[in-house]
């Protein structure tokens, strides 16, 4: 595919740490499309947030990275800092898990939104007010909240406004950190059905950070599943989660508290995920996998089909749930 | 069959619980009862009023107005703080905390922080072999005894917080929001665990939460706060499966599954905002 | 895949390594100035008190290495010697203001109230008062000697330690481990005392080095006006004053070296102070 189809495009990227037994990111391969929305699922420490940050040439302090990391068709990594800051102002943003950190409290609200644009663009502070305007209304809320400050509003109304300052620029990539997980669920359903709606109005491809399975099911056109800096497996949202391929998946779903489902044992994942201190062969997921053979602790299963096990072609996944799961 | 308001030995009792902080009503005349190796949900939102009720049935508020009876034994009346008063109001009622990197004091090693625990409520008994049958209790090896807190994962840290206050051997333990900070497989072996622990030894779980699928797998029975007063009650498996209050109804449409509509929900949510608006007899005050 | 493996921002590790050199550095005067000051009756050449007046104002000579005040006293082993005092008024001040500012602070943060009001208010009232003019008003008070004035200035730099260990603890107190231990039975002063004040002890202390550099200035101050230490003790602010004429007349070496010796001691305890505190504060983190 060229790189003009795709806002995002992860090729082969490794980051390392110093003082650490394994790459912190090992090889992972994730495309956005434009006015695609992807989640990217996994438990703390899978590294999914620092797969995000790449995205924006947020890297930590001595990382070793390899690999590349397009937006819009050019590497961040090789990047000079000048054109990071164009790209971090105009091309890709971002919003995170808590609104009320990511803002200044002291500042009021309409000077947070047009502050990028009077500081980077040439554009002038009045075209930058019209916009913000423009936002605001996009994202449900008066103009009213130009001139209030952030205590004045609830968590959710201020996820808004992040949502509407990471879209001043007109960005062609948004990356979204765990955006509901600080808010409320029944707020959470209310950004969500924001960003799918501001996805159709301006074409913004959306890289979704999330380590809740059901949420990415309901609001994602595809899915990446990422277990100790590996991409498991990925594909489209819907039979990703219907029929999963990799163990890991399958795993992670059976040990969600579902409403759904009959209520008795949740079937727990044993074990821990591994540590970044101690090296890894084989599978990352082999420890604590129930179908882990022999050649899964000793040999590394390559992505195939959007699937990373040795054994995705014979095992049945899907039928798990009905209870013929294997017990340990 | 099991009648939440009447049951023939509570033993929590809330009545009439009240709560203000300036002209904010936290809590709202809020009244419940745990039978003896029960477990009851309190459901609701930040504001909602459950971590608030949750604090002043463990002790760390005063209601206004109000009871809390372990056991038939008023917990709210008594201002003495004499230390048998104290310990006696300890062995009533735990609480298992949400953070598990905030709760643990991060300089005394797990085996230290629960001998200190035994030693302050069995000054009698054998501290080390109770230490390492609690370890065993909730998972954990001795090795675990020598660690500390940073040296132990989020799971484990939530662990050692069950194993301290399992070591008072109180009559409930109180849950706020104990897996929420968890990731979903750690969360899992939580809830097992949890579950196997009330089966073992018929301690009563007041589990305070906002995440339902939590609340179907470990209550027999629960309540749903919505600003700071009980909207509705009763066992777990009707309220989820036939909710009757709207508020109830928004809260389960709120968790995200395939072919879910955020769209609607967030429709609903306005509107029962602008239902509950604070003068009922105008239906057509909204808020923009 | 592409080898373009790079390292970042090589350039902070630079600055950081400078900045740590300088820690050591002050870190290893100030453990000097520590032995000297524990072993300096053995190692001073000379009595320093030891009057020599055909010596008076000599340039630095063999049985002078840094040459004689104006009563003919060997500056080095006046120096040597000096340390003590020097050091000794300022680690009472630390100690008494530490010890007495944490139990002030604690007490005032974790029970609140009006206890929390009383505490507050009176050691603020404290701040009011100047340190110096404090410790002379002690002295004419009860006469002579190191007592009054550390008395006087602990008082005053009282304050400083309780308002922190107050902060600290009202911080401190939101964090549910010590609510756990409330749920638990435990007492509030075993709580404080075995949670809660080890917990924020280093903060205090990096602060409390900081006040030793500041103490020491004071001391040096006062006995600078002749205050606080008795006449024949060596002092290196008693020195600086004894050494006025001999300024006067172009010998000013044993006026300039106690100078140089407190503002490089005040210095290095310092940036001690402040380097732990940093490490706390990014451990905190």
């Amino acid at each position: 595919m060229s790189a003009a189809t795709h806002v995002l495009e992860i090729d082969g990227l490794t980051l390392r740490l110093p003082r650490t037994a394994r790459p912190v990111l090992d090889g992972v391969d994730l495309t956005v499309g434009a006015s695609e929305i992807v989640a990217l699922v996994g438990e703390s420490g899978s590294g999914k947030s620092m797969t995000l940050r790449t995205a924006l040439g947020l890297l930590p302090r001595q990382a070793a990275v390899g690999g590349s990391v397009r937006v819009a068709g050019e590497d961040v990594l090789t990047m000079t800092p000048a054109r990071l800051r164009d790209l971090r102002a105009g091309t890709a943003s971002m919003i995170f898990q808590d609104p009320r950190a990511a803002i200044n409290p002291l500042r009021r609200l309409g000077d947070f939104l047009t502050e990028s644009a009077r500081i980077n663009g040439g554009a002038g502070g009045e075209r930058a007010v019209v916009r913000a305007r423009h936002l605001l209304a996009a994202v449900g809320l008066t103009d009213r909240v130009l001139s209030q400050y952030p205590h004045e509003l609830s968590g959710g109304m201020l996820q808004r406004i992040m949502i509407a300052s990471a879209l001043m620029n007109d960005p062609g990539l948004l990356l979204c950190d765990e955006p509901t997980t600080a808010l409320d669920v029944t707020t959470q359903a209310e950004i969500v059905a924001l960003l799918a709606d501001l996805r159709n109005t301006f074409g913004t491809g959306m890289l979704f950070v999330t380590h809740d399975l059901g949420l990415a099911a309901a609001i994602s056109d595809r899915v990446f599943v990422m277990y100790a800096g590996r991409i498991v497996e990925h594909g489209p949202a819907g039979s990703l989660f219907g029929a999963p391929r990799h163990p890991y998946t399958a795993a992670l779903l059976d040990s969600t508290p579902r409403l759904e489902a009959p209520s008795e044992r949740l079937a727990a994942i044993p074990g821990q995920p591994p540590d970044l201190r101690a090296p890894l062969s084989g599978c990352p997921f082999a420890a604590r996998c129930a179908y882990a053979i022999e050649r899964c602790r000793a040999e590394r299963p390559e992505p195939e089909n959007g699937v990373a096990c040795h054994r995705a072609g014979e095992l049945v996944l899907a039928t798990v749930r009905e209870g013929d799961r294997p017990r340990a | 069959m099991h009648e939440m308001t009447g049951g023939a030995d509570p033993v929590l009792r809330v009545s009439g619980l009240r709560k203000t902080y300036g002209v904010v009503r936290a809590v709202d005349d809020v009244s419940f009862t745990l039978d003896k190796g029960r477990s009851l949900g309190v459901v609701g939102e930040s504001g909602s009023g459950k971590t608030t009720t949750a604090r002043i049935i463990v002790g760390l508020e005063h209601a206004d107005t109000g009871q809390v009876a372990v056991a038939g034994r008023d917990r709210t009346e008594s201002r003495r703080h004499g230390r048998a008063e104290r310990l006696r109001r300890a062995r009533e009622v735990q609480m298992v905390f949400q953070d598990p990197f905030l709760s643990l004091d991060p300089r005394i090693p797990v085996g230290t922080a629960l001998r200190e625990t035994l030693r302050l409520h069995f000054p009698r008994r054998d501290g080390a072999a109770r230490v390492a049958e609690l370890l065993d209790q909730v998972g954990l090896g001795e090795r675990a005894a020598a660690a500390l807190p940073r040296e132990l994962s989020g799971g484990q840290r939530q662990r050692v917080a069950i194993a301290r206050a399992l070591a008072v051997e109180p009559a409930v333990l109180v849950l706020d929001e104990a897996v929420a900070a968890l990731d979903v497989s750690v969360q899992a072996q939580i809830l097992n665990l949890l579950a196997d622990i009330r089966e073992q030894t018929g301690i009563g779980y007041l589990f305070i939460t906002h995440d339902l699928g939590v609340v179907r797998c470990v209550t027999d029975d629960v309540v749903v706060m919505w600003r700071g007063a009980i909207v509705e009650r009763g066992p777990t498996e009707r309220v989820l499966a036939a909710p009757e209050h709207p508020y109830t109804r928004l809260l389960l449409d709120s968790v995200p599954r395939p072919g879910w509509d955020p769209g609607r929900v967030a429709a609903d949510r306005r509107a029962l905002a602008s239902t509950a608006a604070p003068s009922p007899s105008s239906p057509d005050h909204r808020k923009s | 895949m592409t080898a373009a493996a790079l390292t970042r921002r090589p350039g902070l590790k630079h600055i950081r390594t400078r900045r740590n050199g300088l820690y050591l550095t002050c870190l290893a005067f100030v453990g000097l100035v520590v032995v000297v000051a524990l072993i300096a009756p053995w190692l001073a050449p000379a009595d320093p008190n030891a009057t020599d007046l055909g010596a008076a104002l000599t340039d630095p000579s063999p049985g002078h290495p840094l040459g004689a005040d104006i009563a003919g006293r060997d500056t080095l082993s006046r120096l040597l010697l000096g340390s003590r005092t020097s050091l000794l008024g300022p680690l009472g001040i630390v100690a008494f203001s530490t010890v007495l500012g944490v139990v002030v602070g604690v007490t005032a943060g974790w029970r609140g109230g009006w206890i929390d009001t009383a505490l507050s208010r009176s050691s603020e009232l404290l701040l009011a008062f100047p340190g110096l003019l404090l410790a002379i008003l002690f002295v004419a008070l009860y006469g002579e000697g190191l007592l009054a004035p550390v008395v006087a200035l602990s008082l005053a730099y009282l304050p400083f330690v309780s308002r922190l260990a107050r902060s600290l603890t009202l911080s401190e107190r939101q964090r549910p481990y010590l609510a756990a231990y409330r749920v638990q039975g435990f007492s509030g002063l075993s709580i404080c005392v075995r949670h809660l004040i080890p917990n924020i002890a280093p903060v205090v202390l990096a602060q409390s080095t900081v006040n030793f550099g500041y103490a020491l200035l004071d001391m040096a101050a006062l006995s600078f006006l002749g205050l606080g230490v008795p006449p024949l003790t060596p002092d290196w602010g008693s020195m600086i004053n004894a050494g006025q004429t001999a300024l006067l007349q172009g010998k000013p070496l044993s006026a300039v070296l106690p100078c140089v010796l407190i503002v490089v001691t005040v210095v290095a305890f310092n940036v001690v102070g402040e380097h732990w505190a940093d490490r706390v504060a990014r451990r905190e983190r």
